[in-house]
């Protein structure tokens, strides 16, 4: 109980001095303004998309789900990787746009992996926030590795 | 098993284990309260209005369990709140691997992209647990301040 008091204590006297958590100034915008709002897209358009080939596909999940399956064509950037492989972004056709996707709508790495690569100067990035749950359930091609 | 309850060896290197662990579990959630909200917003478990209250209180239970462990004061009590904690903790990482979320433990650190949940991060707590529970039930005080203030009070008041 001692503890738990004290712990309540500190942290609220801590934080008020600080002026973080719950006495912190209301947050700024979840995006920086000149940051492009996200595009989100439903599974119809990344058919679209994905049968059109005007976007590249990029897979923000670990490599060891991207190997078991994917989008055909797709890129993997697992988003924890995002900083050591961005080099491999300089690669990537300009005349494409980006769509980015992780396992479904119960994860937010493409989210995630779609500010990233709008912060790297990257303006034509969409997210299909269904993601491989949604690609899979409406039965669409799938890649493997090495594919 | 009594035996080794009254171990001091298992219990000083028991104590060292998980007040570090809880220490500089503390560290970076107490520098980021905002962060570690968002961390546990993302378990979607809890109201969103009482995330950034428990952002507030419990990097500091962790903190003090750690060194009330460490420093071997109040044991019983840090020892038990440490495993009440780690039961709810790894209640939480279960719940959402079976609820299929893609998240960031945001246990040591607040970066999303770092240390995401998985059956590894049950293992850990367990073990964790596990040192908890020995804790609480140990006998030894080897090296613990309640042993030290106790040796000096007596010999304050047996000055011969």
């Amino acid at each position: 109980m001692l503890i738990l008091f004290a712990s309540a204590a500190l942290g609220f006297f801590y934080t008020a001095v600080m002026e973080k958590g719950l006495f912190a100034d209301p947050p700024p915008p979840a995006l920086a303004p000149n940051t492009p709002a996200l595009h989100i897209i439903s599974p119809e358009e990344a058919r679209s998309v994905f049968e059109s080939g005007s976007a590249l596909f990029i897979d923000a999940r670990a490599e060891f789900d991207f190997n078991l399956g994917h989008i055909p064509g797709a890129m993997n950037l697992p988003l924890k990787d995002f900083d050591t492989k961005k080099s491999t972004l300089a690669n990537l056709p300009n005349n494409k746009s980006l769509v980015t996707y992780c396992d479904g709508t119960e994860c937010n790495s493409s989210l995630e992996l779609a500010v990233k690569l709008q912060a790297e100067g990257f303006n034509n990035v969409s997210v299909f926030f269904g993601g491989w749950r949604d690609w899979q359930a409406m039965g669409l091609p799938t890649g493997r590795a090495g594919q | 098993m009594k035996s080794l309850l009254h171990n001091d060896a298992a219990a000083v290197i028991a104590r060292a284990t998980l007040g570090a662990v809880f220490i500089i579990a503390s560290a970076d959630k107490i520098a980021a309260p905002e962060a570690f909200a968002v961390s546990i917003a993302n378990y979607r478990i809890v109201p969103e209005a009482v995330n950034l209250f428990f952002a507030t209180i419990l990097p500091w239970v962790e903190l003090l369990c750690g060194l009330a462990i460490l420093f071997g004061i109040l044991r019983g009590g840090a020892s038990l709140l440490l495993s009440s904690l780690l039961v709810v903790f790894t209640a939480a990482v279960v719940s959402a691997l079976i609820r299929g979320l893609d998240i960031s433990c945001g246990c040591f650190t607040q970066d999303p992209a770092a240390g995401r949940i998985g059956w590894m991060k049950i293992a850990e707590n367990a073990g964790l647990f596990v040192l908890s529970t020995f804790l609480f039930f140990s006998t030894s005080v080897k090296f613990t301040l309640e042993a030290y203030l106790a040796k000096r009070m007596h010999a304050d008041s047996n000055p011969s």
